[in-house]
């Protein structure tokens, strides 16, 4: 029987439908719920995020996973009734965004403890909500480098990976030399991680994306809309078509290996987002780039329901 | 007339009594909310400090500060209804520290380069909590926080403790709130950073100088002559770490003789409920119950120890 663990309780594979891979419900830096400069109502919360979930499933999404991580404003209970009331089906994940937004708690914490947190979110449910975790999220905090807490928190999801079946999900694939040694390390297929934000106009460079397809990772061109064309452009942003070629360039020969999404919020916890980017980049942008740049219908559904299918699917 | 700001409102100074001033109510560890092995029942919590601070009301204390900041449990609506229930007047607190106890939203936040917060953005965070209210997170604002509280990591104080610890003299200069400052590795000159901002040595309390290090480099008599007010805040503790009660007590009647009765506290740093970390659980009225007399056996003075328990913290916590 092939699942995957959503916010509203396992699903059949078969139901996922269209992907979005990596995207946020509301993202913040841990601390950031103590600045009310972002605080925001309820019920402003739920108009700026409605709508888009609404448009996601009117176009044909399917599936939105979030990658938001356990400090970083996560909250299970509110993606419940957001799914509940949208119809889309949300995957929630353990793990941390990258070393430095894990709280003191966690960045003390040993490979052990953190493999215990991971499995328990997997497998029991994350806090009190039932609601139990799809994906595990692991990352490279800022500085280009992976820190000792970045390599604890890739090695406890390894072991929680190996454990419960559930894939790995990475912000950002720089150093990745360090990365691939800790799963080979633990004896986890690279099919189970996907190298994630080699598309960003700051890693780009840097993220040697196809040497970690080669040797086996899936790879996430899954920042797509942080375009330097915007108004008010984020740092990371990056020119549109330079994106798009590079995505274009890699798929071929790497179509197997390959996933795309926006990483937007909906509704921004502690940063002020990036106007005019939602996750329906994908279908008002995306999809129709990738058409007029010649893919067939096929290699679309391999891009946005396949591979995430595969991917996703609990492995036991 | 001087008010001290309690999580039910401005009380009147002369009303808050006996007062232990840097204690712990609920203290969790951040994160460890998040934790699966943690669980955080509300009911249970209260039904604790209620029992602790009752005690502690029955052995003469009225007043308790919860001195561990914005960051690290403090639950408002919690206090408000354990101060409601107990008749204890609680002052809780705002400020962070030290480093490693930050969230990432000051440490790398979502710029290019990701630089730490600077003491103004500390200053403005920390004085909101006292002008506008103590933040209940992405919820409301509730009460004003009495005291600005922060620590230097035990190394010595890192460039963000010092914007913490500069931001917090700040906060004190504008909202007439004092500062506590936890100090790294050398008091005086971590007070010096405090006092460099202009806010004046009588509205700054430094915790541990019962720390042995502390002792032993002078430190009590240091900063009392600089005129702050000197915590020995490990009452009850002895470890190697710290000095024993008795070793305490003498340097409380040293720090007397030598014409500083004005300027001591005392306090325990017990914690009523400790998540994510060890507790220390130790009776608030300690100091009261059995500090003190320990003490006056050895030759405190009456007067001298009711300036110590009820004039000292009365002076220290009034908004100014």
């Amino acid at each position: 029987m092939s699942r995957v663990n959503t916010v509203l309780g396992a699903i059949p594979t078969e139901e996922l439908g269209l992907v979005a891979i990596h995207e946020h419900i509301g993202y913040g830096m841990p601390g950031s719920e103590l600045d009310t400069r972002w605080w925001k109502t309820p019920e402003v919360r739920y108009a700026e995020t409605v709508p888009k979930l609404r448009a996601f499933h009117e176009c044909g999404g399917g599936t939105f996973v979030d990658a938001t991580g356990i400090c970083n404003g996560r909250d299970v209970d509110y993606y419940r009734s957001l799914s509940a009331k949208t119809g889309v089906h949300i995957v929630a994940c353990t793990g941390f965004v990258g070393g430095d937004t894990a709280l003191p708690h966690f960045a003390r914490a040993s490979v052990e403890y953190l493999t215990r947190q991971f499995v328990h979110e997997i497998t029991v449910g994350i806090g009190d909500t039932g609601s139990r975790a799809g994906v595990i999220k692991v990352g490279v905090s800022r500085g280009g480098r992976m820190t000792d807490l970045d390599k604890r928190i890739y090695r406890a999801a390894a072991r929680a990976a190996l454990t419960t079946g559930v894939p790995i999900l990475t912000h950002l694939a720089i150093d990745a030399e360090n990365a691939l040694a800790i799963f080979g390390e633990e004896g986890l297929p690279l099919d189970r991680v996907l190298f994630g934000h080699v598309d960003d106009g700051v890693n780009a460079d840097k993220t040697r994306a196809t040497w970690i397809a080669e040797q086996g990772g899936r790879i996430g061109f899954d920042t797509f809309g942080y375009e330097t064309e915007l108004e008010d452009p984020p740092f990371w942003a990056r020119p549109r078509k330079e994106r798009l070629d590079h995505f274009l360039r890699f798929i071929d020969g790497h179509l197997d290996k390959v996933l795309a999404s926006a990483d937007a919020n909906c509704s921004p916890l502690g940063w002020p987002g990036v106007k005019g980017h939602t996750v329906n980049y994908i279908f008002e942008d995306l999809i129709p780039d990738l058409r007029a740049a010649g893919l067939e219908e096929a290699d679309i559904t391999t891009i946005f329901v396949d591979n995430p299918a595969d991917f996703l699917t609990i492995q036991n | 007339m001087n008010t001290v700001n309690t999580v039910l409102g401005p009380v009147a100074a002369d009303a808050l009594g006996i007062v232990a001033v840097h204690e712990a109510l609920l203290s969790v560890v951040p994160g460890a909310e998040h934790a699966y092995d943690v669980t955080i029942d509300r009911a249970e919590i209260f039904e604790i400090l209620a029992r602790k601070l009752t005690a502690f009301r029955d052995s003469g204390g009225t007043t308790i500060v919860d001195s561990t900041g914005m960051f690290h449990g403090r639950d408002v609506r919690l206090y408000e209804a354990l101060s409601r229930s107990t008749g204890v007047h609680i002052v809780a607190s705002t400020g962070m520290g030290p480093e490693e106890m930050l969230g990432g939203y000051f440490l790398t936040p979502q710029t290019n380069p990701p630089t730490p917060w600077p003491a103004e953005k500390f200053a403005d965070l920390f004085g909101k909590e006292i002008t506008e209210g103590m933040v209940v997170p992405r919820v409301e604002r509730r009460g004003a926080a009495g005291l600005v509280a922060t620590t230097a990591t035990r190394d010595g104080m890192t460039a963000t403790d010092e914007s913490l610890a500069r931001g917090a003299a700040r906060t004190a200069l504008i909202t007439g709130v004092p500062v506590s400052l936890r100090f790294g590795a050398d008091a005086v000159r971590d007070l010096g950073i405090v006092l460099g901002e202009g806010l004046t040595a009588d509205r700054v309390v430094v915790g541990g100088l019962d720390r042995r290090d502390a002792v032993a480099a002078g430190a009590p008599l240091a900063v009392a002559r600089r005129g702050a007010y000197v915590a020995l805040d490990h009452v009850g503790v002895d470890d190697d770490e710290h000095i024993s009660d008795h070793e305490r007590a003498a340097l409380v009647i040293a720090l007397v003789e030598a014409g500083h009765a004005d300027r001591i506290l005392l306090s325990s740093n017990a914690i009523g409920v400790a998540k994510g970390h060890p507790d220390h659980d130790l009776p608030y009225g300690y100091v009261v119950s059995s500090f003190v007399p320990l003490a006056q056996s050895l030759g405190l003075s009456d007067d001298d120890a009711r300036r110590i328990l009820v004039d000292n913290p009365r002076e220290l916590l009034s908004v100014r």
